[in-house]
C-alpha cells in the first residue's frame, strides 16, 4: 500500500474492571486504517466495536499496546495532548449525533477549531466551508433542535472534518436515520476518504459495510475475519510487525 | 361527621400517595440534589429556630423577673417626694406618671404605706442610686445598693459568689465588673468624697452584671437618694385596687400577685394605655415584609433543584402520559417531591436550631450585660417556623410542577432538550408589576409617616415583576451572545435554555442584591444627612475642658486640670480660656451685640450658652471656629490687636463697627441693670456652623462695660488624641472634680453601628449570592454533562469544564447582580424622602450656612460596584476552581 497509515492500534488489550468483575474488551488487536481508505467494523454487542473507537480516539488509554494516530504515540501525549489530537487530527461521527443544542450548525462545527484556540471569525468561515460540503451550508445559522435528524448528523460530519483532519470515526453514524438518509451520511463519508482521510465505521448493518474498502469483523475482542483488497498479513498482526 | 373526614383524608391520601412514594425514592436517589434542596431550606429554618431559642432564653419577661426584681417580696414599692397621686401599668416599669404634687411634698412614708395596705406589713428599706467611687485613675460612677442581705424579704436579689455579706457598716460587697476596676477581697474602696470601706464580698445583682455595683448595710454607703424611699414588703399578696390605692398616695408598686395574675386590660389606667397602642402595626408589617423577603428568597434558592428534579423526571413523567396519567397527576408527583423534602428539611432545621440555639447562649451570655432567663423553647414559634420551611419547598417546587404538568410528552420521548420558547404574558406582567412597584415608592417617597413600611411593599412587588423579566433578559442575552468567546457562550445560551432552572437562581441572586442596594442606599443617604447637618462645638481636632463650681465650693483651680491633662499627656498644648462673661457669685451677665446703623430694638446676636462664654479674650481664641474663607484670619487677628472686636457669624455680614450692650441680672432677680453700651471697630468672620461664641476681643477692651475677665475652661490641642487616650485624661479630670467634663471635636462621626450594618449586609449578600450561584452552576454542569462530553468528544481541554462553569457562575452573578442593583435603586432612592426629609430642621441650613436639600442621597458606589462587579467576579473565580476539571466520556444510547 503506497497511502501512509493514519491509525495504528498495535497489539492493544483493554480490560475493564478487575478480579471477578474483569472484561476483556479488546485482547492484542492490531489494526490499521491508512490515508483514503475507509474500514468498516462490525461484530455483536459487546465485542468490543466501541472500545476500538474510544481508543483510537484517545478517549480512552489501552491496558496494554499503543495507538498511533499519524504516527504519534497516543499514550505517550497526556490528557491536554491527546485533546489536541482530538482537535486537530481526528473527528468523532455519534450515532445521536451529540450536537450541542445550546449552538448553532455553524458553531457546533467551529467549536474543534475554536478549542484550539482559532479565532472564532476565522473558526466560523471554516464551520462554513465544512458545511458547504456536506451541503448545508445554508442552514448554518439554525440550532440543532431546529433541523431534521440527517441534517444534524452532515453537521455532525462537518465537525469531524473541519480543519482538515485526517481521521474520522464513526460510530454507527445511520443508527438514528431512515435509510434513504443513512445511504446520504454512508455516501458523504466515502467521499471524503476518497478525498484522502482515513474512516473507521462501526456498524452492524452488512450493508452499510459495502461502503468500505475493508470490513474487519470483531468476536469478544479479537479479530476473527477480515476482508478486502488487502493482503490478511497486513491488516491483521499476530507480533509480526508490517 | 368524623366518617365524613376520615373519607376525605384517606381520599387525599390515596391520591398522594403514590406521588409520596415516588417522590420520597426519586429523593433518595438522587441524593447530591437532595441534600442541596435540604441544605438550602434547612439552614434558614435553623438559623431562625436558633436565633428563637436564644431571643427566648436571654428575654426575661416580667413573671420571669419577679425574684429578681422582688427577691422573696411580695412587693416593691417605690415612693418619690412630690409624687401625689400617681398612675401606673401593672409593671411599673412599662409605664407610669410622676405625680403632681409640689415639690415640697414629701415621699409617702412606710407608715402611710402599711395604713394604706391596711395591715402590719414586714418590710425592709432597699436603697438603689448612683455613686462615685475613687479609682487608682480617678473616678468611676457605680450602682450603690444598701440593703440589708440578711432580710427574708431581700433572697434572691443577689447572689454572693466569694467572701461574705458586710457584718457592719464598715464593710461592702462589689460585683466582678467593679472588682476588674482594681479592687480585691480585703481592699479598702473610698466612696468619692466620702467614707471607706472593706471589701469583703463578691456579690452579683440577678438583674445585670457588666454594671460595677456595691452592696453595703442600709446606711452604710452614706448614698443620697433626695427623698425616695424603695421598700420590699412582705405579709400576702398586694392587689390590683391595693396598687391603685397606693398610687393614690403617691408610690409606685411592683407586685407579685398583679404581674402573675394581671386584671383585665380595661383596668390599666387609660392614661397608660395610651401610650402604648399603636407602635404595633408598623411592626407587624416590618415582621410580614421581612417574613415574605426570606421565604421568596429561599424558594428562589431552591427552585433550581426542583427544576432539574423534574427535567430528571421528564422522562418517567412523559411515559405515564403516555400509558394515561392526567397533567394532575403529573403536578402531584413534584409537589410531593416538594413536601418530602421540605418537611425533612423543616425538622431537620428545627432540631439542629434548637440544639445549636442551645450551645450558643454561654456566647450570648459572655456578651450580654443581664443574666438570662431559664432555657426556653417556644413550641408556637418552631411551629410556624417549620411551617415556613415546608412552605417554602412546596412554593419552590409549584412551577417546576405546573410547567411538568404542560410538557411537551412527544418532545420529551424524543430526547429533545432545553424550555419551552418563553411566551409574552410573564413579561408583560412584570413590567407590570415593576411598574406599580416605582408608582408605590413614589407615593411612599411623598409620604412622611408610614412611608418606609409602603417603600419596602412596594420593593417586593417591584422583586417579583422582576423574577418575571429575568426569562426575558436571559434569552435577549443569549441573542447577542455570537460574539462572546465560546465558554461564555455556551454557558449563556444554555443558561436561556433551561430558563427553569437558571432563572429562580439569577432571581435569587437579584433580590439579594436588590435588597442590599436599597438598605445600602438608605444606610448611606442617612449618613450623609448626619454629616451635612453636624454642627461642631469647636475647630476640629481640638478639645475644651469646662466644668462648673457648686455652691459654696472654692473657684475652679484651672492650673490643676491642665497638670492632670499633662500627666496622661505630657507633650499636649493646653491653653486657658479666658471670657469676659463668666458667672460670678450671685449674678450673670446677658450680652447683646447690635449693629449702630440699624435701629436700636434690632439685636443682631444675644447672649447663647457656648463651650465656654460668649465673649472670649485673645487672638488665639479665634483658632476655636473653623472659618469659611481661611483669608478671613488675618484681617481678624488684626481687629483684634487694634482693640476692635470680632464677631462670629454663619452669614456674610458686611459692616465695621458692633454695639456691645446688655443686661447684668442678680440671681435673686432683685437687681437687674443695663450696661453702658460700648461701640467697637469689628470685623465679622464667617464661620460654619455655630460659632464657639459670640465674639472675640482682646483683653481689657471691656472693661469700660463693668465687665470682668476670667477663665472659664481650657483648650487643648487634641490632633492625635486617641479614643483611650480621651478616656484617659477624662477619668483623671473627673478625679479633680466630678463636673469636668472633656469634649474633643472629631468632627461627623460614622456610626459604628451603621458601618457594621452595612458590612453585615454585603456579607450577607455575598453568601446569599454565592449559594444562588453554586446551586445554579453545579446544577447546570450536572445537566450538560452530554454537552460536556461531546465537547470532549470534539477535542476539549479538560478546564474548558471550568471553564464553563466559571463562565456560567458569571453570567447567574451578573445578571442577577445587575438586575437587583437596577430594581434596588427605586426603593433606595424613594426611602430617602422620608429618611432624610430635612422639613424637621427648622433653620434649614447646613453647618456650612448653605440651604439644605430637601433630603440626601448618597449612592454607596462602592458597595455597588463591589455587589455587581467584584462579587460576580469572586464567585465565578470559586466556582472555576473549585470545578471538576475532568470532562464525562460519551456513553453510546444503543
Amino acid at each position: 500500500m503506497s497511502e501512509a497509515t493514519v491509525l495504528h492500534l498495535d497489539q492493544v488489550s483493554r480490560i475493564h474492571g478487575e478480579g471477578a468483575t474483569e472484561v476483556h474488551a479488546l485482547r492484542s488487536v492490531g489494526f490499521r486504517a491508512r490515508a483514503g481508505e475507509l474500514v468498516a467494523v462490525m461484530g455483536p454487542s459487546g465485542s468490543g466495536k466501541s472500545t476500538l473507537l474510544t481508543l483510537a480516539g484517545g478517549l480512552d488509554s489501552p491496558t496494554s499496546g499503543a495507538v498511533y494516530v499519524e504516527g504519534t504515540d497516543l499514550s505517550g501525549l497526556g490528557n491536554a495532548g491527546r485533546a489536541r489530537m482530538r482537535r486537530t487530527s481526528i473527528g468523532y461521527v455519534f450515532q445521536d449525533f451529540n450536537l450541542i443544542p445550546a449552538l448553532t450548525a455553524a458553531e457546533n462545527v467551529a467549536l474543534p477549531r475554536e478549542l484550539d484556540g482559532e479565532r472564532s471569525a476565522a473558526a466560523r468561515r471554516l464551520a462554513r466551508a465544512a458545511l458547504a460540503e456536506v451541503g448545508i451550508e445554508d442552514l448554518a445559522d439554525r440550532f440543532p433542535d431546529e433541523m431534521s435528524g440527517g441534517q444534524q448528523q452532515r453537521v455532525a460530519i462537518a465537525r469531524a472534518i473541519v480543519g482538515d483532519r485526517r481521521l474520522i470515526l464513526a460510530d454507527e453514524p445511520t443508527g438514528a436515520l431512515d435509510t434513504t438518509t443513512g445511504e446520504e451520511i454512508l455516501k458523504l463519508l466515502r467521499s471524503r476518504c476518497d478525498a484522502g482521510a482515513a474512516g473507521v465505521l462501526v456498524t452492524h448493518e452488512a450493508r452499510h459495510a459495502a461502503w468500505a474498502d475493508r470490513v474487519v469483523f470483531l468476536r469478544d475482542g479479537v479479530v476473527v475475519d477480515e476482508t478486502g483488497a488487502d493482503e490478511v498479513e497486513t491488516l491483521v498482526e499476530s507480533g509480526h510487525p508490517a | 361527621m368524623s366518617g365524613l373526614t376520615s373519607g376525605l383524608t384517606s381520599g387525599l391520601m390515596s391520591r398522594w400517595r403514590p406521588a409520596l412514594r415516588i417522590a420520597r425514592r426519586d429523593a433518595l436517589r438522587h441524593r447530591g440534589r437532595s441534600i442541596l434542596v435540604l441544605v438550602m431550606i434547612a439552614l434558614p429554618v435553623l438559623a431562625v429556630s436558633a436565633a428563637d431559642v436564644v431571643y427566648l432564653t436571654s428575654d426575661v419577661n416580667s413573671v420571669e423577673s419577679l425574684d429578681r426584681r422582688l427577691g422573696a417580696a411580695d412587693a416593691l414599692v417605690t415612693a418619690q417626694p412630690g409624687a401625689g397621686k400617681v398612675l401606673q401599668d401593672f409593671d411599673p416599669n412599662s409605664g407610669s406618671t410622676s405625680g403632681a404634687g409640689g415639690s415640697d411634698q414629701e415621699a409617702t412614708s412606710l407608715a402611710q404605706v402599711r395604713a394604706t395596705l391596711g395591715r402590719e406589713v414586714p418590710a425592709t428599706e432597699w436603697v438603689e442610686t448612683q455613686l462615685s467611687v475613687d479609682t487608682d485613675r480617678g473616678v468611676i460612677d457605680i450602682g450603690a445598693n444598701e440593703l440589708d442581705v440578711s432580710s427574708p424579704l431581700a433572697d434572691g436579689l443577689f447572689k454572693l459568689t466569694s467572701g461574705r455579706w458586710p457584718a457592719d457598716d464598715a464593710e461592702v460587697t462589689i460585683n466582678a465588673a467593679l472588682a476588674v476596676k482594681g479592687f480585691a477581697l480585703g481592699d479598702d474602696i473610698t466612696i468619692h468624697d466620702g467614707k471607706t470601706l472593706t471589701v469583703v464580698g463578691i456579690a452579683e445583682s440577678t438583674t445585670s452584671r457588666n454594671w460595677p455595683r456595691a452592696v453595703a448595710r442600709p446606711g452604710a454607703l452614706g448614698a443620697d437618694t433626695q427623698g425616695t424611699h424603695q421598700w420590699l414588703i412582705g405579709g400576702g399578696a398586694v392587689s390590683w385596687s391595693q396598687v391603685q390605692a397606693l398610687n393614690a398616695v403617691g408610690a409606685l408598686v411592683l407586685s407579685r400577685a398583679v404581674i402573675e395574675n394581671p386584671p383585665p386590660d380595661s383596668e390599666r389606667p387609660a392614661e397608660i394605655r395610651s401610650w402604648s397602642s399603636g407602635v404595633d402595626e408598623s411592626v407587624i408589617a416590618v415582621v410580614v415584609l421581612i417574613v415574605v423577603m426570606a421565604l421568596l428568597e429561599v424558594v428562589l434558592l431552591a427552585g433550581p433543584a426542583f427544576a432539574v428534579g423534574t427535567r430528571r423526571q421528564a422522562r418517567t413523567l412523559a411515559l405515564m402520559a403516555a400509558s394515561g396519567g392526567t397533567p394532575r397527576q403529573a403536578r402531584r408527583v413534584i409537589l410531593a417531591g416538594g413536601l418530602v423534602l421540605g418537611g425533612t428539611a423543616a425538622v431537620l432545621g428545627v432540631v439542629l436550631g434548637i440544639a445549636v440555639g442551645w450551645a450558643l447562649l454561654p456566647v450570648v451570655q459572655h456578651f450580654s450585660d443581664s443574666w438570662l432567663g431559664p432555657f426556653e423553647v417556644g413550641p408556637l414559634h418552631l411551629l410556624a417556623v417549620a411551617a415556613f420551611g415546608l412552605l417554602s419547598a412546596f412554593l419552590a417546587a409549584v412551577v417546576p410542577a405546573w410547567l411538568a404538568s404542560r410538557q411537551d410528552v412527544v418532545a420529551v420521548l424524543a430526547g429533545r432538550r432545553g424550555d419551552r420558547k418563553p411566551g409574552l404574558r410573564s413579561p408583560m406582567l412584570g413590567l407590570v408589576l415593576v411598574g406599580l412597584g416605582v408608582a408605590a415608592s413614589a407615593a411612599g417617597a411623598g409620604q412622611l409617616g408610614g412611608g418606609s413600611t409602603l417603600i419596602a411593599a412596594s420593593a417586593i412587588v417591584s422583586v417579583l415583576g422582576m423574577i418575571l423579566l429575568v426569562p426575558v433578559v436571559v434569552t435577549t442575552l443569549a441573542r447577542l451572545s455570537r460574539r462572546l468567546p465560546l465558554v461564555a457562550r455556551y454557558a449563556v445560551r444554555d443558561a436561556a435554555r433551561h430558563r427553569t432552572r437558571t432563572v429562580p437562581a439569577v432571581a435569587a441572586v437579584a433580590a439579594t442584591v436588590a435588597g442590599v442596594v436599597a438598605l445600602g442606599i438608605g444606610n448611606a443617604s442617612d449618613a450623609a444627612e448626619s454629616e451635612a447637618t453636624y454642627q461642631p462645638q469647636l475647630a476640629m481636632g481640638m478639645a475644651s475642658v469646662t466644668s462648673y463650681a457648686e455652691e459654696g465650693d472654692d473657684p475652679i483651680d484651672w492650673s490643676a486640670y491642665a497638670d492632670a491633662i499633662h500627666r496622661q499627656d505630657p507633650g499636649a498644648r493646653v491653653s486657658e480660656v479666658v471670657s469676659y462673661d463668666a458667672p460670678s457669685a450671685g449674678s450673670f451677665v446677658d450680652v447683646e451685640l447690635r449693629r449702630p446703623d440699624r435701629p436700636e430694638r434690632e439685636m443682631f446676636m444675644q447672649s447663647y450658652s457656648g463651650t465656654f462664654g460668649n465673649l472670649l479674650v485673645g487672638p488665639d481664641m479665634l483658632g476655636l471656629a473653623s472659618p469659611v474663607r481661611d483669608g478671613d484670619l488675618d484681617a481678624a487677628r488684626r481687629t483684634i490687636q487694634q482693640g476692635g472686636i470680632v464677631v462670629f457669624t454663619d452669614a456674610r455680614v458686611d459692616g465695621d463697627r458692633v454695639v456691645v450692650g446688655g443686661t447684668r441680672y442678680s440671681d435673686d432677680g432683685s437687681d437687674d441693670d443695663a450696661l453702658e453700651p460700648l461701640q467697637l471697630p469689628a470685623y465679622f468672620l464667617q464661620v460654619r456652623g455655630y460659632g464657639p461664641a459670640m465674639a472675640v476681643v482682646a483683653d481689657g477692651v471691656l472693661d469700660p462695660l463693668g465687665l470682668t475677665s476670667s477663665t472659664t475652661g481650657l483648650l487643648l490641642d487634641a490632633h492625635g488624641l486617641s479614643k483611650a487616650d480621651e478616656d484617659r485624661i477624662q477619668e483623671e479630670l473627673r478625679g479633680l472634680d466630678s463636673n469636668a467634663y472633656l469634649f474633643v471635636e472629631r468632627g461627623y462621626q460614622a456610626d459604628d453601628a451603621t458601618l457594621i450594618l452595612l458590612g453585615i449586609l454585603f456579607g450577607l449578600g455575598a453568601v446569599l449570592m454565592l449559594g444562588g450561584t453554586l446551586t445554579a452552576t453545579f446544577l447546570a454542569l450536572s445537566d450538560a454533562k452530554p454537552d460536556l462530553a461531546t465537547l470532549s468528544a470534539v477535542g476539549a481541554a479538560p478546564r474548558t469544564r471550568r471553564g464553563v462553569a466559571a463562565a456560567y457562575a458569571l453570567v447567574v452573578g451578573a445578571v442577577g447582580a445587575l438586575l437587583g442593583a437596577a430594581v434596588g435603586f427605586i426603593p433606595g432612592i424613594a426611602v430617602t424622602y422620608p429618611l432624610t426629609s430635612t422639613t424637621y430642621y427648622a433653620s434649614g441650613l447646613d453647618a456650612a450656612g448653605d440651604p439644605l436639600p430637601s433630603h440626601f442621597v448618597d449612592i454607596p458606589w462602592l458597595m455597588i460596584v463591589g455587589l455587581v462587579v467584584v462579587l460576580p467576579l469572586v464567585t465565578s473565580l470559586i466556582v472555576g476552581l473549585t470545578a471538576r476539571s475532568r470532562l464525562p466520556l460519551v456513553a453510546r444510547l444503543d
